[in-house]
Formats: structure tokens, C-alpha cells, sequence
């Protein structure tokens, strides 16, 4: 628990010194993609690794969040502090309504329907042309934070989405470690003991989504100011593959993982962009070599191997003995 | 509301592909409890597939459609040994990501194989309408639907009447007793996955014979297959057949009367109300709480 909070202040101050370090436009971008799908994965984690719900439709929060936003702004020129936290809100009452009927199904039926959510946003998205502008998208998002202070340049953004991240990373863990997240993990393990107990589960269940809905809509919020576009893509299954491989690639059910799970694969997307077509064909047999060889996540690896030390030394100590 | 009888046969004719490929589906998400989001690539691999024969190795329609099954089949049957395998007995989530993780390499493959050009599958008749009434088919669909009709009977032949078949309906009531019994559940297992795999491969080289076949539309068919598998019921035969009608028709009605630009919104509403008021679908008896 302290590990865990060390490693994530290190990792947000460390960040914050990035901008400072680095001038090059590209690893900056690299950077504030990194910490945005870091938010994304932080978020879904709450959902697929505290909740053991395995959410598909988690692209639903991000797309109300990135619309949210994106309309605001261009309709009512508002800037970004007002935007932003407003995005979160809206995702978090999407959250809230979708949760109420997600939240009583489990297993494939709860995959399936929470996907079945993010699809029908995503086509209302492409075909209300009066609000979101159909497939065309909402184009000339604004770029102001406060008054008449607009964010230039790219170390601007990240100082912003650092923010986001340190909110997001916050709240998670204050929510894991609070009675609330106990209890999520209690359903998780066993829900009928859980309930046995006195913990309701689907209360608990909707603390953690409409959380992580709140926090994809921040993440939503803040991808329409930066790309400065929303297009019904948002909604994509692309997105939901993406952040779903960060936070098993991590470790799900780790605070450390889905951000050291979006770190790597950000990098790594970038890195296989040299074998351009072939990119995405090696992402998909990625995908199945870390269920095969991986199934915990680095983190379950990590955590794997200190147990292993730490059993070592007895086991030494027990043959000393027979000797 | 003379166009009434039309959009119903059109919805029909799509309705015996989505029957066709939710058979499959049923087999492998129902019986086998695996997530596939590899259901749509399959169905794409199908028409791919059928196009390569026909067009390449210049076989006609039939035989093309008897290599193309072979081929599925074992595409199938070595996914579930080399892959699925390894995660059966492990919940659903490494399915899922399993799945998931093939249905992203297949679909790129493909495109990086054959491009993001549609393709056609040569047919076995000339296009040309028939008039039967009010109603305009194609003699192309109408044969589609036939064959399509006769792979469903087939399959229901194969699970009811053969010893595959009764230790496939032995396996998944039971694996621990089956294998007491000797049944090689390994091998039943991979069998019943290369059927689910081959029905879907073969609606979607059916389908290429009357549209065309593209390496991206495998997503669509996924959700619309596990649409179709939830609206009848996990794992119920005559349930994905009706299942599948009811998507068909549903869809050409509100293409039809309402808007074409929503059409795929209809399966997801219908799976959200059907999971509201009735989870365990709409023809299974066994109540399945979800």
C-alpha cells in the first residue's frame, strides 16, 4: 500500500519535470498520449479489476465525455476548466444509468450489453446530425483554459493532463483503499460471502463504474480539446481494444499497473510503427501471447517473482536444518 | 404498405445468414462458454476464403463451398487446440482477451493479404429476379437461402443423430462424466468449436455471393451474432434460428419504414430490453439467471 503510493508520486513528480527536460515535440505528444490513456485505463481498472467486471462499453464514458466537451466548447464557447470537469460530471450520470441496468447481469451477459451500449452511442453519434454533426464530427474544438488564456503548445497540455492523471490516480486509490473498495474487492473474490457479510454488491459495483466513468469522461474531455476534433470514432471498438490490453498487460486490480500498462503500450504502438503495415497484425498476436504466457499482467509477474524471493531464503534456512 | 411483404422476405433472406452464423456462435459462446470475438472474422475468413477458390482456383460455387467448410474446419479446430485450450476452465475474461487478440491479427492479416477491396464470390446462378406475387427475389438468394437452409438442417442432423454429435450433447451437460464414460472431451470440444467456426465461415461465403466479402465486416457480425444468441437463448438451436428471423426482419422493417442510418442500433436495443425482462432469452425454457 505504501509501495504502491510511493511509486505512483514518484512516477506524477518525475512526470511533472518532463516538460522541462524535454523540448522535442514528438516525445511530448508521446508523453501526453501515454498519461491521457493512462487516465483511460486507471479508470476502466476500477471496473475490470476491483469490480471483476468485464466492461466492453467503457469507450461510452470516454465519447460522452469528448462530445460533452466538444459541443460546449464550440457551441458555447466555454473554456477548458469549465469543459473538462463538466464532461466528467455527464459521463458520470451516463455512468450512473447505464450502470442501474448493467450492473444486475454478470458475466458474458454483462460484456455483451455493456458493449451493446457503447455501439448504439456510437451510432445515435453517426446519424444526429442536428447535435454531433453525423460522421463529419464537431471540427475547431477551443484551446482556452481560463478567460482568455489558451494552451499553445504541447508542454501546456501535458501540464493539464498530468493534472487530469494525478486526479485520477488520487481518487482511484483513495476509492481502493477506502471501505467501499474493500468491499468491491470482497464481491470480487466471492460474492456470496460479500453478501454474507453485509456488503451490497450492487452498490458497491456502481460506486466503482459511475467513478470510472467519471474519470473516462475527464479523459474524454480533455482528448476533444487536444485533437481539437470529435468524430463518432470516439466510441470505436479500437479504443476499448486499446485500453483493455493496457490494463491486462499491466496487471488488472493494481493502481501501478494500468499506468505502467499504458506507458508501455503508447510506446510500443509508436515503436511498430516502423513495420507500418504489418503493425497491427503483430499488436493482435501480442494481445494473445500475454493471455498465453502473462495472464496476471506484468504486475502479477512482478509480485510473482518477490514471493519467490521471499520464499527462498526459508527454503535455504529448511535445508540447512535437514543437513 | 404494399412494400409490407417485400421488406419481410428481404428480412427473412438476411435472417437465414444470421441464423446461420449464430448457430455457430451459439455453439461456441452457449455450450462452450467462450466469448468469441473472433465470430465475425470467421464469418470474413469465409468469404475471403470463397472468393480465393472461386475466383483463383477457379472451382465452381459447390465444390468451392465444400473446400472452403474443409478449410474452416480446421482453421477451427486448431485455433481451439493451440489457443482456446490453454484458457478453457479459467472464467470468460482470457477468452475474451484471447479472442480478441485473434480477431485483431486475422482481420490485419487478411487486409494485409488481400486489401480493403470488396470481393465478390462467384455464384452458382445468374442474378436475374423471380416474381412470386408482390415479391421481388433474386434467383442468387433464393439459392443462397436454400443452401443456407440445408447447412442448418445438417448441422442439427450432426448434433442429433451421430456419435459426434451425442458426445457433444454428453460433454456439455456433464465434461467430468463424459470423460469417465470415454469420451475425448479435448477432442469434442475442438470438434464442436470447427463446427461453430465452419456455419459462420459458410454464412459468410453465402452472403459474398450475393453482396461481397470485406476484411473489416467481421466486428459488426460478432455483436450481431451474439445479438442473435442472446435473443433465442445461450446455447438453444431453434432459439438462434428464430433469433436470427427476428433480427433479419426487424431490421428491413425499420429500414424500411423508419431510417436506414440507425438499422444497427435495432439489435442492441433489443438485446438490452431482452436482458432487462428476460435474460434467459426469449425461447429457452432452463431459466438461466444471468
Amino acid at each position: 500500500m505504501t509501495l504502491e503510493r510511493n511509486i505512483l508520486l514518484a512516477f506524477l513528480a518525475g512526470a511533472a519535470l518532463l516538460p522541462f527536460a524535454v523540448t522535442d515535440q514528438y516525445i511530448l505528444h508521446l508523453a501526453i498520449m501515454a498519461l491521457f490513456y493512462a487516465v483511460l485505463a486507471s479508470s476502466l481498472n476500477l471496473v475490470v479489476g476491483y469490480v471483476g467486471e468485464f466492461s466492453l462499453g467503457h469507450t461510452a464514458f470516454l465519447g460522452t465525455g469528448a462530445y460533452t466537451a466538444a459541443l460546449l466548447s464550440t457551441q458555447a464557447g466555454m473554456p477548458m476548466w469549465v469543459t473538462i470537469p463538466l464532461a466528467g460530471l455527464v459521463s458520470a450520470v451516463f455512468g450512473f444509468a447505464i450502470g442501474a441496468i448493467t450492473l444486475r447481469l454478470q458475466g458474458p451477459y454483462f460484456v455483451i450489453v455493456t458493449l451493446s451500449f457503447a455501439e448504439v452511442l456510437r451510432i445515435v453519434a453517426n446519424n444526429w446530425i442536428a447535435v454531433t454533426n453525423g460522421p463529419m464530427g464537431l471540427a475547431g474544438v477551443g484551446q482556452t483554459l481560463f478567460g482568455d488564456v489558451a494552451v499553445t503548445d504541447k508542454a501546456g497540455f501535458f501540464l493539464i493532463v498530468l493534472g487530469i492523471a494525478a486526479v485520477a490516480l488520487y481518487l482511484s486509490y483513495r476509492f481502493v483503499y477506502s471501505n467501499a473498495g474493500r468491499a468491491a474487492v470482497a464481491v470480487r473474490e466471492n460474492r456470496y460471502v460479500a453478501q454474507s457479510i453485509g456488503v451490497d454488491p450492487f452498490g458497491t459495483a456502481m460506486q466503482a463504474f459511475v467513478l470510472g466513468a467519471f474519470l473516462a469522461g475527464l479523459a474524454g474531455g480533455f482528448y476533444a480539446h487536444y485533437i481539437s476534433f470529435v468524430g463518432p470514432e470516439v466510441f470505436r471498438f479500437a479504443f476499448m481494444a486499446t485500453m483493455i490490453i493496457m490494463v491486462l498487460l499491466g496487471g488488472k486490480g493494481t493502481l501501478i499497473g494500468p499506468l505502467a500498462g499504458a506507458v508501455i503500450v503508447t510506446v510500443l504502438e509508436e515503436y511498430l510503427r516502423e513495420v507500418q503495415e504489418l503493425r497491427l497484425t503483430l499488436f493482435g498476436l501480442i494481445v494473445m501471447a500475454i493471455v498465453l504466457f502473462l495472464p496476471n499482467g506484468l504486475m502479477g509477474f512482478i509480485a510473482l517473482r518477490r514471493e519467490q524471493q521471499a520464499a527462498k531464503p526459508t527454503l535455504n534456512a529448511a535445508k540447512e536444518r535437514t543437513v | 404498405m404494399d412494400l409490407f411483404p417485400q421488406f419481410l422476405a428481404n428480412g427473412l433472406v438476411m435472417g437465414v445468414f444470421y441464423a446461420l452464423s449464430a448457430l455457430g456462435l451459439t455453439l461456441i459462446f452457449g455450450l462452450m462458454r467462450v466469448v468469441n470475438f473472433a465470430h465475425g472474422e470467421f464469418y470474413m475468413l469465409g468469404g475471403v476464403s470463397g472468393w480465393f477458390v472461386t475466383n483463383y482456383l477457379g472451382l465452381d460455387f459447390f465444390s468451392g463451398l465444400i473446400v472452403v467448410a474443409a478449410f474452416m474446419a480446421a482453421v477451427g479446430w486448431l485455433v481451439d487446440r493451440f489457443l482456446i485450450e490453454r484458457v478453457r476452465g479459467q472464467g470468460e475474461e482470457p477468452g475474451i482477451l484471447l479472442t480478441i487478440g485473434l480477431s485483431i491479427f486475422l482481420v490485419n492479416g487478411t487486409l494485409l493479404l488481400v486489401g480493403p477491396a470488396p470481393m465478390k464470390v462467384a455464384g452458382a446462378v445468374a442474378e436475374g429476379p423471380l416474381f412470386f406475387g408482390p415479391i421481388a427475389v433474386t434467383k442468387l438468394r433464393l439459392l443462397a437461402v436454400g443452401v443456407g437452409i440445408a447447412l442448418i438442417v445438417g448441422a442439427h442432423l450432426l448434433i442429433r443423430r451421430t456419435r459426434l454429435g451425442a458426445a457433444m450433447r454428453a460433454t456439455f451437460q456433464d465434461p467430468m462424466a463424459a470423460s469417465l464414460a470415454g469420451i475425448r472431451t479435448g477432442h469434442v470440444y475442438a470438434a464442436t468449436f470447427a463446427l461453430g467456426c465452419t456455419l459462420a465461415a459458410l454464412s459468410g461465403m453465402l452472403l459474398a455471393s450475393i453482396y461481397s466479402a470485406q476484411a473489416s465486416v467481421g466486428g459488426l457480425i460478432s455483436l450481431k451474432s451474439f445479438v442473435v444468441v442472446i435473443l433465442g437463448g445461450m446455447g438453444s438451436f431453434a432459439g438462434a434460428i428464430a433469433g436470427g428471423l427476428l433480427l433479419g426482419v426487424a431490421e428491413a422493417m425499420w429500414g424500411g419504414y423508419v431510417s436506414m442510418g440507425m438499422v444497427d442500433v435495432i439489435g442492441f436495443v433489443l438485446v438490452i430490453l431482452i436482458l432487462l425482462f428476460r435474460p434467459q432469452g426469449l425461447f429457452s425454457i432452463r431459466t438461466e439467471r444471468a
